[in-house]
């Protein structure tokens, strides 16, 4: 058997493909239906990863942007705080100006003994 | 959406459709898809059409379970479909062998009138190079009927077969080569003397 020959053969078993009948393929589109989703019925996305989840969660940009701006303001007010938040308000103690710790600069009684004072 | 409109969307949007609760595709994807199922599993069982609708019966059924979790864009639903419908029937093939069921049987060419006479030739041609296919591996088996019957190119046939290009024209050929020997003897009974 050449080519030619086998080729034959090979249309031959193209031309003899079985024709589903209309039985079988009513079985079968009943089945497709009988599986198929429901309409309007969500079909389930893949989950979304963590930065996906925390993005909304911050309120977005404009979260993100408020969040850092606050950021930003509380590590200026505590490197360099200004005059108006320590002079007339009585708070120079507060910032550890007047503050009496003694020679070596430690406290001689601390929180931990008074609650033991204390009882 | 009517059936007409249907048979110009691709078999993977009507797939996204049908995961979407959409009747027409089921339907649209049953009348496409189901014909090809059945014909290749209908040569890859040695032409047993009871045991070929079970296959593709099954084939689809998968098909439409795994339809809500396809991802487009990822495997071609033709692709995935044969590469099921094989796997269904490699398993049914492995099993037929282990009982010994004999498929290699072939009828006798009848005389006849001839345009029935013709007919008879092409089924007789049909059979016999069924009867060839079945002796060989069932690898090779695959290959040659996706190649040669079901006229899929060699990179559809390596996506299909989960193997390289070249494997898949290896196949093919030795395929070919062992049906000519099975073949050889037959060139008379099948009409080649008389069409040459």
């Amino acid at each position: 058997m050449d080519d030619a020959g086998l080729e034959g053969l090979f249309a031959a078993a193209r031309d003899d493909a079985p024709v589903p009948s209309g039985d079988f393929m009513a079985r079968l589109t009943e089945q497709a239906l009988a599986e198929m989703p429901v309409a309007g019925a969500q079909v389930p996305e893949p989950r979304p990863g963590l930065w996906a989840q925390l993005w909304p969660a911050l309120g977005g940009w404009r979260g993100l942007s408020g969040l850092v701006t606050a950021c930003a303001v509380g590590v200026w007010l505590g490197i360099s705080p200004p005059a108006a938040m320590t002079t007339g308000l009585g708070l120079d103690d507060l910032w550890g100006r007047n503050a009496d710790l003694g020679e070596m600069g430690v406290d001689p009684l601390s929180g931990f003994e008074l609650a033991l004072l204390e009882g | 959406m009517p059936y007409d409109a249907m048979s110009e969307r691709a078999d993977e949007e009507l797939l996204a459709a049908y995961a979407r609760g959409d009747a027409a595709a089921a339907r649209a994807l049953t009348q496409r898809l189901a014909p090809r199922v059945l014909a290749h599993a209908y040569r890859m069982l040695g032409g047993d059409r009871a045991e070929a609708e079970d296959v593709t019966q099954e084939a689809l059924l998968r098909l439409w379970k795994a339809a809500p979790e396809w991802r487009p864009g990822e495997a071609r639903v033709t692709t995935w479909l044969y590469r099921v419908t094989a796997n269904l029937c490699i398993d049914r093939m492995r099993k037929r062998k282990r009982i010994g069921t004999d498929i290699d049987a072939v009828p006798e060419v009848a005389d006849a009138a001839p345009s029935v006479a013709e007919q008879m030739q092409q089924r007789a041609r049909a059979e016999a190079l069924q009867g060839a296919l079945d002796a060989l591996p069932d690898r090779q088996k695959q290959a040659v009927i996706l190649r040669h019957i079901e006229g899929l190119s060699n990179p559809e046939i390596a996506e299909i077969m989960d193997i390289g290009a070249r494997a898949v024209e290896s196949l093919t050929a030795r395929g070919k080569r062992a049906l000519e020997a099975v073949l050889a003897g037959r060139r008379a009974e099948l009409g080649y003397e008389d069409d040459d």
